[in-house]
Protein backbone atom coordinates (compact mmCIF):
# COMPACT_ATOMS: atom_id res chain seq x y z
CA UNK A 1 0.00 0.00 0.00
CA UNK A 2 2.73 2.65 1.16
CA UNK A 3 6.65 1.58 -0.29
CA UNK A 4 9.45 3.73 0.40
CA UNK A 5 12.76 2.55 -1.32
CA UNK A 6 15.86 4.35 -0.14
CA UNK A 7 13.85 7.33 0.18
CA UNK A 8 15.57 11.11 1.42
CA UNK A 9 14.48 13.95 1.70
CA UNK A 10 16.25 17.32 1.88
CA UNK A 11 14.15 20.39 1.92
CA UNK A 12 15.54 23.71 0.51
CA UNK A 13 17.78 25.20 2.78
CA UNK A 14 19.67 22.03 3.06
CA UNK A 15 18.00 20.01 6.39
CA UNK A 16 18.05 16.44 6.08
CA UNK A 17 14.90 15.53 7.64
CA UNK A 18 14.94 12.01 6.15
CA UNK A 19 17.74 9.91 5.66
CA UNK A 20 17.95 6.50 3.41
CA UNK A 21 14.12 5.62 4.74
CA UNK A 22 13.24 1.97 3.39
CA UNK A 23 9.66 1.37 4.18
CA UNK A 24 6.54 -1.23 3.54
CA UNK A 25 3.38 -1.02 4.92
CA UNK A 26 0.55 -3.89 3.54
CA UNK A 27 -3.07 -2.81 3.15
CA UNK A 28 -4.77 -3.05 6.40
CA UNK A 29 -2.20 -2.75 8.81
CA UNK A 30 -1.72 -0.14 11.81
CA UNK A 31 1.79 1.30 11.69
CA UNK A 32 2.71 4.16 14.47
CA UNK A 33 5.58 6.25 13.77
CA UNK A 34 7.56 7.04 16.73
CA UNK A 35 10.37 9.67 17.79
CA UNK A 36 11.61 12.97 18.83
CA UNK A 37 10.69 16.08 17.17
CA UNK A 38 12.55 16.70 14.22
CA UNK A 39 13.51 13.21 13.31
CA UNK A 40 11.63 13.10 10.31
CA UNK A 41 8.11 11.83 11.15
CA UNK A 42 5.98 14.29 10.01
CA UNK A 43 8.06 14.61 6.95
CA UNK A 44 7.02 11.01 5.82
CA UNK A 45 3.15 11.65 6.61
CA UNK A 46 3.81 14.69 4.05
CA UNK A 47 5.62 12.18 1.47
CA UNK A 48 2.92 9.98 1.38
CA UNK A 49 0.31 12.88 0.96
CA UNK A 50 2.39 13.77 -1.36
CA UNK A 51 2.68 17.06 -0.31
CA UNK A 52 6.42 16.67 -0.30
CA UNK A 53 7.93 14.72 -2.59
CA UNK A 54 11.20 13.01 -1.76
CA UNK A 55 14.67 14.25 -2.76
CA UNK A 56 16.21 10.86 -3.54
CA UNK A 57 14.33 7.19 -3.54
CA UNK A 58 11.43 5.94 -4.80
CA UNK A 59 7.97 6.42 -2.95
CA UNK A 60 4.96 4.45 -4.04
CA UNK A 61 1.31 4.96 -2.87
CA UNK A 62 -1.80 3.12 -3.19
CA UNK A 63 0.03 1.73 -5.99
CA UNK A 64 1.14 4.67 -7.53
CA UNK A 65 4.62 5.88 -8.19
CA UNK A 66 4.41 8.84 -6.45
CA UNK A 67 8.08 10.01 -8.31
CA UNK A 68 6.84 10.25 -11.51
CA UNK A 69 2.43 11.20 -10.59
CA UNK A 70 2.05 14.72 -12.19
CA UNK A 71 0.79 17.53 -9.94
CA UNK A 72 -2.79 17.75 -11.97
CA UNK A 73 -3.06 14.32 -10.54
CA UNK A 74 -2.28 14.47 -6.98
CA UNK A 75 -5.96 15.93 -6.02
CA UNK A 76 -6.99 12.36 -7.06
CA UNK A 77 -4.33 10.31 -5.36
CA UNK A 78 -5.71 12.29 -2.52
CA UNK A 79 -9.13 10.74 -2.48
CA UNK A 80 -8.04 7.96 -1.46
CA UNK A 81 -6.19 8.99 1.39
CA UNK A 82 -7.44 10.65 4.69
CA UNK A 83 -5.30 12.98 6.85
CA UNK A 84 -6.05 14.20 10.36
CA UNK A 85 -3.64 16.80 12.13
CA UNK A 86 -3.36 18.09 15.54
CA UNK A 87 -5.00 20.80 15.35
CA UNK A 88 -7.92 19.74 13.47
CA UNK A 89 -8.40 21.94 10.91
CA UNK A 90 -12.49 22.18 10.71
CA UNK A 91 -13.76 24.85 9.09
CA UNK A 92 -15.45 27.36 11.82
CA UNK A 93 -18.29 28.61 9.96
CA UNK A 94 -19.92 24.93 8.99
CA UNK A 95 -21.21 22.28 11.47
CA UNK A 96 -20.17 18.68 11.83
CA UNK A 97 -22.85 17.62 9.14
CA UNK A 98 -21.29 20.55 6.29
CA UNK A 99 -17.62 20.05 7.73
CA UNK A 100 -17.94 16.36 6.82
CA UNK A 101 -20.18 16.70 3.85
CA UNK A 102 -17.45 19.38 2.70
CA UNK A 103 -15.34 16.53 1.80
CA UNK A 104 -17.64 14.87 -0.28
CA UNK A 105 -18.99 18.18 -1.82
CA UNK A 106 -15.74 19.41 -3.40
CA UNK A 107 -14.93 15.70 -4.43
CA UNK A 108 -17.75 16.20 -6.09
CA UNK A 109 -20.18 13.29 -4.73
CA UNK A 110 -23.64 13.00 -5.71
CA UNK A 111 -26.14 14.57 -3.08
CA UNK A 112 -28.09 11.39 -2.00
CA UNK A 113 -24.36 9.85 -1.54
CA UNK A 114 -23.78 12.53 0.26
CA UNK A 115 -27.01 12.37 2.91
CA UNK A 116 -26.23 8.87 3.11
CA UNK A 117 -22.76 8.62 3.95
CA UNK A 118 -22.32 11.41 6.54
CA UNK A 119 -24.61 10.45 9.05
CA UNK A 120 -23.76 7.04 8.52
CA UNK A 121 -19.79 8.42 9.53
CA UNK A 122 -21.03 10.42 12.37
CA UNK A 123 -22.63 7.67 13.65
CA UNK A 124 -19.06 5.72 13.21
CA UNK A 125 -17.30 8.59 15.14
CA UNK A 126 -20.30 8.79 17.75
CA UNK A 127 -21.09 12.18 16.75
CA UNK A 128 -24.97 11.70 15.26
CA UNK A 129 -26.42 13.78 17.94
CA UNK A 130 -24.46 17.03 16.78
CA UNK A 131 -24.13 17.12 13.62
CA UNK A 132 -25.98 20.84 14.16
CA UNK A 133 -23.65 22.02 16.31
CA UNK A 134 -20.64 24.29 15.27
CA UNK A 135 -16.82 23.49 15.72
CA UNK A 136 -16.79 25.97 18.24
CA UNK A 137 -19.36 24.59 20.52
CA UNK A 138 -17.38 21.32 20.48
CA UNK A 139 -14.70 19.59 23.06
CA UNK A 140 -11.22 18.99 21.80
CA UNK A 141 -11.80 15.55 21.82
CA UNK A 142 -15.01 15.85 20.03
CA UNK A 143 -13.53 17.95 17.30
CA UNK A 144 -11.06 15.92 16.25
CA UNK A 145 -13.73 13.16 16.08
CA UNK A 146 -15.54 15.26 13.16
CA UNK A 147 -11.80 15.46 11.92
CA UNK A 148 -11.59 11.51 11.73
CA UNK A 149 -15.06 11.58 9.74
CA UNK A 150 -14.13 13.86 7.37
CA UNK A 151 -10.76 11.84 6.79
CA UNK A 152 -12.95 8.83 6.69
CA UNK A 153 -16.11 9.63 4.57
CA UNK A 154 -14.31 9.46 1.76
CA UNK A 155 -13.54 5.59 2.52
CA UNK A 156 -10.16 6.17 1.91
CA UNK A 157 -7.26 3.64 1.32
CA UNK A 158 -5.04 5.01 3.52
CA UNK A 159 -5.77 7.43 6.70
CA UNK A 160 -2.63 9.41 7.75
CA UNK A 161 -2.91 10.83 11.32
CA UNK A 162 -0.32 13.34 12.45
CA UNK A 163 0.06 13.68 16.21
CA UNK A 164 -4.09 13.14 16.14
CA UNK A 165 -3.81 12.92 20.31
CA UNK A 166 -1.68 16.07 20.52
CA UNK A 167 -4.02 18.34 21.83
CA UNK A 168 -6.16 16.39 23.72
CA UNK A 169 -6.14 15.03 27.15
CA UNK A 170 -5.20 11.07 27.42
CA UNK A 171 -8.67 9.69 28.37
CA UNK A 172 -10.15 11.44 25.30
CA UNK A 173 -7.07 10.29 23.18
CA UNK A 174 -8.11 6.74 23.70
CA UNK A 175 -11.73 7.42 22.76
CA UNK A 176 -9.61 8.91 19.48
CA UNK A 177 -7.57 5.60 19.10
CA UNK A 178 -10.76 3.66 19.72
CA UNK A 179 -12.29 5.38 16.51
CA UNK A 180 -8.97 4.95 14.55
CA UNK A 181 -8.70 1.01 15.38
CA UNK A 182 -12.35 0.76 13.94
CA UNK A 183 -11.16 2.46 10.89
CA UNK A 184 -8.48 0.00 10.72
CA UNK A 185 -10.65 -2.75 10.98
CA UNK A 186 -11.93 -1.71 7.91
CA UNK A 187 -9.14 -2.50 5.76
CA UNK A 188 -8.07 1.05 5.79
CA UNK A 189 -4.27 1.56 6.15
CA UNK A 190 -3.62 3.64 9.14
CA UNK A 191 -0.15 5.47 9.35
CA UNK A 192 0.37 7.50 12.87
CA UNK A 193 2.61 9.73 13.42
CA UNK A 194 2.97 10.34 17.35
CA UNK A 195 4.64 11.24 20.81
CA UNK A 196 1.87 9.23 23.20
CA UNK A 197 3.79 6.60 25.29
CA UNK A 198 0.57 5.40 26.61
CA UNK A 199 -1.02 5.15 23.19
CA UNK A 200 1.53 3.10 21.08
CA UNK A 201 2.37 0.80 24.02
CA UNK A 202 -1.58 -0.30 25.15
CA UNK A 203 -2.31 -0.53 21.02
CA UNK A 204 0.28 -2.67 20.26
CA UNK A 205 0.78 -2.24 16.95
CA UNK A 206 3.58 -1.71 14.33
CA UNK A 207 6.33 0.55 15.69
CA UNK A 208 8.79 2.32 13.30
CA UNK A 209 11.10 4.60 15.41
CA UNK A 210 12.78 7.37 13.52
CA UNK A 211 15.64 9.12 14.93
CA UNK A 212 17.32 11.58 13.04
CA UNK A 213 15.60 10.94 9.96
CA UNK A 214 16.70 7.49 9.83
CA UNK A 215 14.64 4.70 10.55
CA UNK A 216 16.39 3.02 13.60
CA UNK A 217 13.55 0.79 14.11
CA UNK A 218 10.76 -1.15 12.77
CA UNK A 219 9.07 -3.84 14.80
CA UNK A 220 5.57 -5.65 14.05
CA UNK A 221 4.53 -5.37 18.05
CA UNK A 222 6.24 -3.05 19.47
CA UNK A 223 6.33 -0.05 22.36
CA UNK A 224 6.72 3.56 22.33
CA UNK A 225 10.41 3.19 23.64
CA UNK A 226 13.02 0.02 24.10
CA UNK A 227 16.29 1.44 25.72
CA UNK A 228 14.39 3.22 28.36
CA UNK A 229 12.34 1.19 31.14
CA UNK A 230 9.46 3.43 30.79
CA UNK A 231 8.51 4.50 34.35
CA UNK A 232 5.04 6.23 34.44
CA UNK A 233 3.34 4.39 31.04
CA UNK A 234 1.84 1.57 32.85
CA UNK A 235 -0.03 3.84 35.53
CA UNK A 236 -1.05 6.29 33.56
CA UNK A 237 -2.29 3.51 30.67
CA UNK A 238 -4.09 1.81 33.85
CA UNK A 239 -5.89 4.71 34.80
CA UNK A 240 -7.09 6.23 31.74
CA UNK A 241 -10.49 4.16 31.83
CA UNK A 242 -11.26 3.96 35.44
CA UNK A 243 -10.61 8.02 36.44
CA UNK A 244 -11.34 10.01 33.93
CA UNK A 245 -15.02 11.27 33.38
CA UNK A 246 -14.28 11.51 29.75
CA UNK A 247 -12.86 8.10 29.36
CA UNK A 248 -16.72 7.35 29.82
CA UNK A 249 -17.98 8.89 27.49
CA UNK A 250 -15.44 7.74 24.84
CA UNK A 251 -16.82 4.19 26.53
CA UNK A 252 -20.18 5.63 25.09
CA UNK A 253 -19.04 5.96 21.66
CA UNK A 254 -21.84 3.43 20.50
CA UNK A 255 -21.25 0.21 18.48
CA UNK A 256 -21.34 0.79 14.80
CA UNK A 257 -21.61 -1.57 11.72
CA UNK A 258 -19.24 0.09 8.78
CA UNK A 259 -20.53 0.28 6.16
CA UNK A 260 -20.54 -2.70 4.35
CA UNK A 261 -19.88 -1.07 0.63
CA UNK A 262 -16.55 -0.11 2.46
CA UNK A 263 -14.74 -2.06 -0.87
CA UNK A 264 -14.68 -5.69 0.93
CA UNK A 265 -13.63 -4.62 4.04
CA UNK A 266 -14.68 -7.01 6.87
CA UNK A 267 -17.57 -5.91 8.71
CA UNK A 268 -16.30 -4.88 11.88
CA UNK A 269 -18.82 -3.97 15.72
CA UNK A 270 -17.19 -2.23 17.58
CA UNK A 271 -15.99 -4.37 21.07
CA UNK A 272 -14.20 -3.50 23.98
CA UNK A 273 -10.78 -4.81 22.75
CA UNK A 274 -9.35 -1.73 22.60
CA UNK A 275 -10.81 -0.89 26.16
CA UNK A 276 -8.78 -3.93 27.88
CA UNK A 277 -5.82 -3.42 25.83
CA UNK A 278 -5.91 0.15 26.76
CA UNK A 279 -6.15 -1.31 30.71
CA UNK A 280 -3.37 -3.94 29.61
CA UNK B 1 -24.38 18.49 -12.18
CA UNK B 2 -23.96 18.77 -8.35
CA UNK B 3 -20.57 20.01 -8.90
CA UNK B 4 -21.22 22.52 -11.38
CA UNK B 5 -23.93 24.29 -8.83
CA UNK B 6 -21.17 23.84 -6.08
CA UNK B 7 -18.73 26.28 -8.29
CA UNK B 8 -21.43 28.87 -8.94
CA UNK B 9 -22.80 28.89 -5.52
CA UNK B 10 -19.47 29.56 -4.12
CA UNK B 11 -18.80 32.04 -6.70
CA UNK B 12 -21.78 33.79 -5.59
CA UNK B 13 -21.16 33.22 -2.06
CA UNK B 14 -18.31 34.92 -2.46
CA UNK B 15 -19.18 37.78 -3.71
CA UNK B 16 -21.66 38.12 -1.17
CA UNK B 17 -19.57 37.56 1.57
CA UNK B 18 -16.70 40.39 1.04
CA UNK B 19 -19.49 42.58 0.20
CA UNK B 20 -17.18 45.55 1.28
CA UNK B 21 -14.04 44.28 -0.89
CA UNK B 22 -15.98 42.89 -4.00
CA UNK B 23 -17.41 46.55 -4.46
CA UNK B 24 -13.97 48.12 -4.42
CA UNK B 25 -13.22 46.17 -7.14
CA UNK B 26 -16.25 46.87 -9.39
CA UNK B 27 -15.32 50.43 -8.25
CA UNK B 28 -12.33 50.15 -9.43
CA UNK B 29 -13.18 48.51 -12.98
CA UNK B 30 -16.09 50.56 -13.42
CA UNK B 31 -13.31 53.71 -13.24
CA UNK B 32 -10.85 52.32 -15.41
CA UNK B 33 -13.03 51.17 -17.80
CA UNK B 34 -14.85 54.31 -17.72
CA UNK B 35 -12.32 56.05 -18.71
CA UNK B 36 -10.59 53.83 -20.80
CA UNK B 37 -13.81 54.06 -22.69
CA UNK B 38 -14.41 57.55 -22.33
CA UNK B 39 -10.41 57.94 -23.74
CA UNK B 40 -11.93 55.73 -26.47
CA UNK B 41 -14.68 57.56 -27.47
CA UNK B 42 -13.21 60.89 -27.33
CA UNK B 43 -10.32 59.92 -29.57
CA UNK B 44 -13.21 59.09 -31.73
CA UNK B 45 -14.35 62.43 -31.33
CA UNK B 46 -10.99 63.66 -32.41
CA UNK B 47 -10.69 61.25 -35.18
CA UNK B 48 -14.15 62.50 -36.96
CA UNK B 49 -13.74 65.86 -36.63
CA UNK B 50 -10.51 65.96 -37.61
CA UNK B 51 -11.31 63.95 -40.82
CA UNK B 52 -14.30 66.51 -41.13
CA UNK B 53 -11.47 69.44 -41.37
CA UNK B 54 -9.37 67.15 -43.06
CA UNK B 55 -12.59 67.37 -46.13
CA UNK B 56 -11.33 71.06 -46.41
CA UNK B 57 -7.86 70.61 -47.27
CA UNK B 58 -7.12 71.36 -50.69
CA UNK B 59 -3.86 71.37 -52.63
CA UNK B 60 -4.46 74.15 -55.69
CA UNK B 61 -2.25 73.68 -58.83
CA UNK B 62 -2.20 76.96 -60.97
CA UNK B 63 -2.34 76.41 -64.40
CA UNK B 64 -0.12 78.04 -66.93
CA UNK B 65 -2.30 80.11 -69.32
CA UNK B 66 -1.60 78.97 -72.72
CA UNK B 67 -3.21 75.14 -72.05
CA UNK B 68 -5.87 74.29 -74.26
CA UNK B 69 -9.34 73.04 -72.87
CA UNK B 70 -8.39 69.86 -74.29
CA UNK B 71 -4.60 69.68 -72.51
CA UNK B 72 -6.35 71.09 -69.46
CA UNK B 73 -9.35 68.00 -69.47
CA UNK B 74 -6.37 65.58 -69.87
CA UNK B 75 -4.22 67.25 -67.24
CA UNK B 76 -7.43 66.47 -64.73
CA UNK B 77 -8.15 62.86 -66.07
CA UNK B 78 -4.43 62.47 -65.06
CA UNK B 79 -4.61 63.67 -61.69
CA UNK B 80 -7.47 62.65 -60.84
CA UNK B 81 -5.94 59.19 -61.61
CA UNK B 82 -3.37 59.19 -59.43
CA UNK B 83 -4.19 57.15 -55.89
CA UNK B 84 -3.52 59.58 -52.91
CA UNK B 85 -6.02 61.41 -55.17
CA UNK B 86 -9.84 61.73 -53.97
CA UNK B 87 -10.79 64.36 -55.95
CA UNK B 88 -9.99 67.16 -58.81
CA UNK B 89 -12.38 70.09 -59.40
CA UNK B 90 -11.60 73.02 -62.40
CA UNK B 91 -11.73 76.59 -61.87
CA UNK B 92 -11.81 77.95 -65.32
CA UNK B 93 -10.14 82.14 -65.47
CA UNK B 94 -14.13 83.25 -65.33
CA UNK B 95 -14.76 81.17 -62.25
CA UNK B 96 -11.83 82.43 -60.25
CA UNK B 97 -12.59 85.59 -61.17
CA UNK B 98 -15.92 85.70 -59.71
CA UNK B 99 -14.66 83.63 -56.51
CA UNK B 100 -12.05 86.40 -55.85
CA UNK B 101 -14.94 89.00 -56.75
CA UNK B 102 -16.84 87.68 -53.79
CA UNK B 103 -14.10 86.85 -51.95
CA UNK B 104 -12.75 90.86 -51.96
CA UNK B 105 -15.92 92.70 -52.26
CA UNK B 106 -15.51 94.77 -48.95
CA UNK B 107 -12.14 95.96 -50.64
CA UNK B 108 -12.39 98.65 -52.88
CA UNK B 109 -8.62 98.51 -54.38
CA UNK B 110 -8.78 95.44 -54.69
CA UNK B 111 -11.97 94.91 -56.66
CA UNK B 112 -10.84 97.66 -59.18
CA UNK B 113 -7.90 95.91 -59.94
CA UNK B 114 -9.67 92.66 -61.12
CA UNK B 115 -12.31 95.10 -62.76
CA UNK B 116 -9.19 96.15 -64.55
CA UNK B 117 -7.58 93.18 -65.77
CA UNK B 118 -10.46 89.69 -65.27
CA UNK B 119 -7.70 87.68 -67.12
CA UNK B 120 -5.20 88.20 -64.21
CA UNK B 121 -6.19 85.25 -61.98
CA UNK B 122 -4.77 81.74 -63.97
CA UNK B 123 -7.15 78.77 -63.81
CA UNK B 124 -6.19 76.06 -61.35
CA UNK B 125 -7.37 72.44 -60.62
CA UNK B 126 -7.88 72.25 -56.72
CA UNK B 127 -7.19 68.62 -55.66
CA UNK B 128 -8.78 66.84 -52.30
CA UNK B 129 -6.45 64.26 -50.98
CA UNK B 130 -7.75 60.74 -49.64
CA UNK B 131 -5.48 61.43 -46.50
CA UNK B 132 -4.71 64.70 -45.62
CA UNK B 133 -0.94 63.37 -44.60
CA UNK B 134 -0.55 62.73 -48.10
CA UNK B 135 -0.80 66.68 -49.56
CA UNK B 136 3.01 66.47 -49.58
CA UNK B 137 3.67 63.75 -52.19
CA UNK B 138 0.51 65.95 -54.53
CA UNK B 139 2.56 69.00 -54.54
CA UNK B 140 5.80 67.33 -55.20
CA UNK B 141 3.88 65.43 -57.72
CA UNK B 142 1.89 68.16 -58.96
CA UNK B 143 4.85 70.91 -59.46
CA UNK B 144 6.65 68.17 -61.53
CA UNK B 145 3.37 68.12 -64.03
CA UNK B 146 3.73 69.84 -67.39
CA UNK B 147 1.05 72.76 -67.64
CA UNK B 148 1.26 73.68 -64.02
CA UNK B 149 2.32 76.58 -63.05
CA UNK B 150 2.72 77.29 -59.20
CA UNK B 151 1.47 75.11 -56.63
CA UNK B 152 -0.25 75.98 -53.32
CA UNK B 153 -1.42 74.49 -50.65
CA UNK B 154 -2.03 75.09 -46.47
CA UNK B 155 1.05 72.87 -46.02
CA UNK B 156 1.49 74.28 -42.36
CA UNK B 157 -1.74 74.11 -40.96
CA UNK B 158 -1.94 70.51 -42.03
CA UNK B 159 1.23 69.38 -40.56
CA UNK B 160 -0.48 71.14 -37.29
CA UNK B 161 -3.94 69.47 -37.47
CA UNK B 162 -2.39 65.82 -38.66
CA UNK B 163 0.34 66.02 -35.27
CA UNK B 164 -2.36 67.27 -32.83
CA UNK B 165 -4.56 64.35 -34.19
CA UNK B 166 -1.80 61.73 -33.71
CA UNK B 167 -0.45 63.00 -30.77
CA UNK B 168 -3.93 62.89 -28.94
CA UNK B 169 -4.69 59.72 -29.65
CA UNK B 170 -1.05 58.45 -28.68
CA UNK B 171 -1.77 59.66 -25.54
CA UNK B 172 -5.27 58.02 -25.22
CA UNK B 173 -4.18 55.03 -26.04
CA UNK B 174 -1.12 55.34 -23.58
CA UNK B 175 -3.94 55.83 -20.97
CA UNK B 176 -6.49 53.57 -21.82
CA UNK B 177 -3.70 51.23 -21.92
CA UNK B 178 -2.17 52.44 -18.02
CA UNK B 179 -5.77 52.35 -17.49
CA UNK B 180 -6.49 48.67 -18.52
CA UNK B 181 -3.42 47.46 -16.09
CA UNK B 182 -5.05 49.16 -13.32
CA UNK B 183 -8.19 47.14 -13.52
CA UNK B 184 -6.20 43.76 -14.14
CA UNK B 185 -4.39 44.56 -10.53
CA UNK B 186 -7.09 45.20 -8.52
CA UNK B 187 -8.92 42.67 -9.84
CA UNK B 188 -5.73 40.62 -9.03
CA UNK B 189 -6.00 42.43 -5.37
CA UNK B 190 -9.54 41.83 -4.85
CA UNK B 191 -9.21 37.72 -5.83
CA UNK B 192 -6.02 38.05 -3.66
CA UNK B 193 -8.13 39.07 -0.44
CA UNK B 194 -11.00 36.45 -1.47
CA UNK B 195 -8.08 33.67 -1.45
CA UNK B 196 -7.14 34.94 1.56
CA UNK B 197 -9.91 35.14 3.55
CA UNK B 198 -11.00 31.50 2.33
CA UNK B 199 -7.67 30.48 2.70
CA UNK B 200 -8.68 27.55 5.14
CA UNK B 201 -11.56 26.08 3.24
CA UNK B 202 -8.74 25.50 0.23
CA UNK B 203 -6.56 23.97 2.31
CA UNK B 204 -8.98 21.27 3.25
CA UNK B 205 -9.86 20.87 -0.19
CA UNK B 206 -7.03 20.52 -1.02
CA UNK B 207 -6.61 18.11 1.09
CA UNK B 208 -9.71 15.86 0.35
CA UNK B 209 -8.63 15.80 -3.24
CA UNK B 210 -10.71 18.61 -4.73
CA UNK B 211 -9.53 18.81 -8.22
CA UNK B 212 -6.95 22.07 -9.42
CA UNK B 213 -10.34 23.27 -11.70
CA UNK B 214 -12.66 23.18 -8.67
CA UNK B 215 -10.76 25.07 -6.51
CA UNK B 216 -9.56 27.42 -9.14
CA UNK B 217 -13.15 27.79 -10.89
CA UNK B 218 -14.90 29.79 -8.42
CA UNK B 219 -12.47 32.31 -8.09
CA UNK B 220 -12.05 32.93 -11.74
CA UNK B 221 -16.11 33.29 -12.26
CA UNK B 222 -15.70 36.10 -9.34
CA UNK B 223 -13.13 37.66 -11.11
CA UNK B 224 -15.02 37.69 -14.41
CA UNK B 225 -18.08 38.75 -12.71
CA UNK B 226 -16.10 42.07 -11.40
CA UNK B 227 -14.75 42.64 -14.59
CA UNK B 228 -17.95 42.40 -16.14
CA UNK B 229 -20.10 43.95 -13.70
CA UNK B 230 -17.65 46.90 -14.07
CA UNK B 231 -17.18 46.64 -17.79
CA UNK B 232 -21.33 47.19 -17.66
CA UNK B 233 -21.43 50.19 -15.75
CA UNK B 234 -18.65 52.21 -17.53
CA UNK B 235 -20.50 51.25 -20.20
CA UNK B 236 -23.72 52.66 -19.24
CA UNK B 237 -22.18 55.93 -17.93
CA UNK B 238 -20.20 56.97 -21.11
CA UNK B 239 -23.39 56.41 -23.36
CA UNK B 240 -25.41 58.05 -21.24
CA UNK B 241 -22.75 61.24 -20.90
CA UNK B 242 -22.33 60.73 -24.32
CA UNK B 243 -26.38 61.30 -25.29
CA UNK B 244 -26.07 64.19 -22.42
CA UNK B 245 -23.05 65.87 -23.84
CA UNK B 246 -25.04 66.00 -27.52
CA UNK B 247 -28.01 67.04 -26.48
CA UNK B 248 -26.83 69.91 -23.82
CA UNK B 249 -24.29 71.14 -25.83
CA UNK B 250 -25.85 72.04 -29.22
CA UNK B 251 -24.49 75.41 -28.88
CA UNK B 252 -21.24 74.38 -30.08
CA UNK B 253 -19.68 75.86 -33.11
CA UNK B 254 -20.48 73.76 -36.06
CA UNK B 255 -17.17 72.64 -36.69
CA UNK B 256 -17.24 70.88 -33.43
CA UNK B 257 -19.10 67.65 -33.67
CA UNK B 258 -19.65 65.33 -30.69
CA UNK B 259 -22.35 62.88 -32.39
CA UNK B 260 -20.90 59.74 -33.17
CA UNK B 261 -21.81 56.51 -34.76
CA UNK B 262 -24.00 54.45 -32.57
CA UNK B 263 -22.09 51.70 -34.60
CA UNK B 264 -19.07 52.80 -33.13
CA UNK B 265 -20.47 52.44 -29.01
CA UNK B 266 -22.15 49.77 -29.61
CA UNK B 267 -18.69 47.90 -30.94
CA UNK B 268 -16.23 49.24 -28.91
CA UNK B 269 -18.56 49.24 -25.98
CA UNK B 270 -18.79 45.57 -26.60
CA UNK B 271 -14.78 45.56 -26.71
CA UNK B 272 -14.82 46.73 -23.35
CA UNK B 273 -17.26 44.46 -21.65
CA UNK B 274 -15.24 41.94 -22.99
CA UNK B 275 -12.07 43.37 -21.91
CA UNK B 276 -13.90 43.74 -18.35
CA UNK B 277 -14.24 39.94 -18.14
CA UNK B 278 -11.05 39.04 -20.00
CA UNK B 279 -9.69 41.51 -16.92
CA UNK B 280 -11.05 39.82 -14.37
CA UNK B 281 -9.94 36.56 -15.66
CA UNK B 282 -6.17 37.37 -16.37
CA UNK B 283 -6.69 39.59 -12.67
CA UNK B 284 -7.57 35.90 -10.63
CA UNK B 285 -5.50 33.54 -12.89
CA UNK B 286 -2.47 35.97 -11.52
CA UNK B 287 -3.41 36.16 -8.01
CA UNK B 288 -4.26 32.08 -8.59
CA UNK B 289 -0.79 31.59 -9.93
CA UNK B 290 1.17 33.48 -7.34
CA UNK B 291 -1.05 32.35 -4.12
CA UNK B 292 0.91 30.33 -1.83
CA UNK B 293 -2.04 28.33 -1.10
CA UNK B 294 -2.90 27.07 -4.33
CA UNK B 295 0.46 25.43 -5.10
CA UNK B 296 1.25 21.84 -5.39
Amino acid sequence: MIKLENVTKVYPGGTVAVKDATLDIAKGEFVFLVGASGSGKSTIIRMIMREELPTNGDLWIAGKHANELPSWKVPYLRRSIGTVFQDFKLLPTKTVYENVAFAMEVTAKHRSVIRNQVPQVLKLVGLSDMADRLPRQLSGGEQQRVAVARAFVNRPLILLADEPTGNLDPATSVGIMRILDRINRTGTTVVMATHDHAIVDAMQRRVVELDRGRISRDESRGIYETRQTPVIEDSVAGEIPATQPEAESADEVPEVTVDEAVGGGPEEVLTQDTGDEAKA
Amino acid sequence: MTSLSYIFKEAFNNLGRNALVVLGAILAVFISLTLTFGTLVFGEVVRVNTLQWAKDVRVIAFLQDDMTPEATAELQNEVASWPQVADVSYVSKPEAFEEAVIMFSSNEAMLRTLEESPDLLPASLRVQPVDPEDYERIVIRLESTPGVHQVESAGDAIDAMIALRDGLQIMFWLLAVALGVAAVALIANTIHMAIYARREEIEIMRLVGASNWFVRTPFLIEGAMEGLIGGALAVTFIVVAQQLAVDRLSDLPDWINLAIQNDFILRRGALVLLFGVVAGLVGSSLSLAVHRTLRS
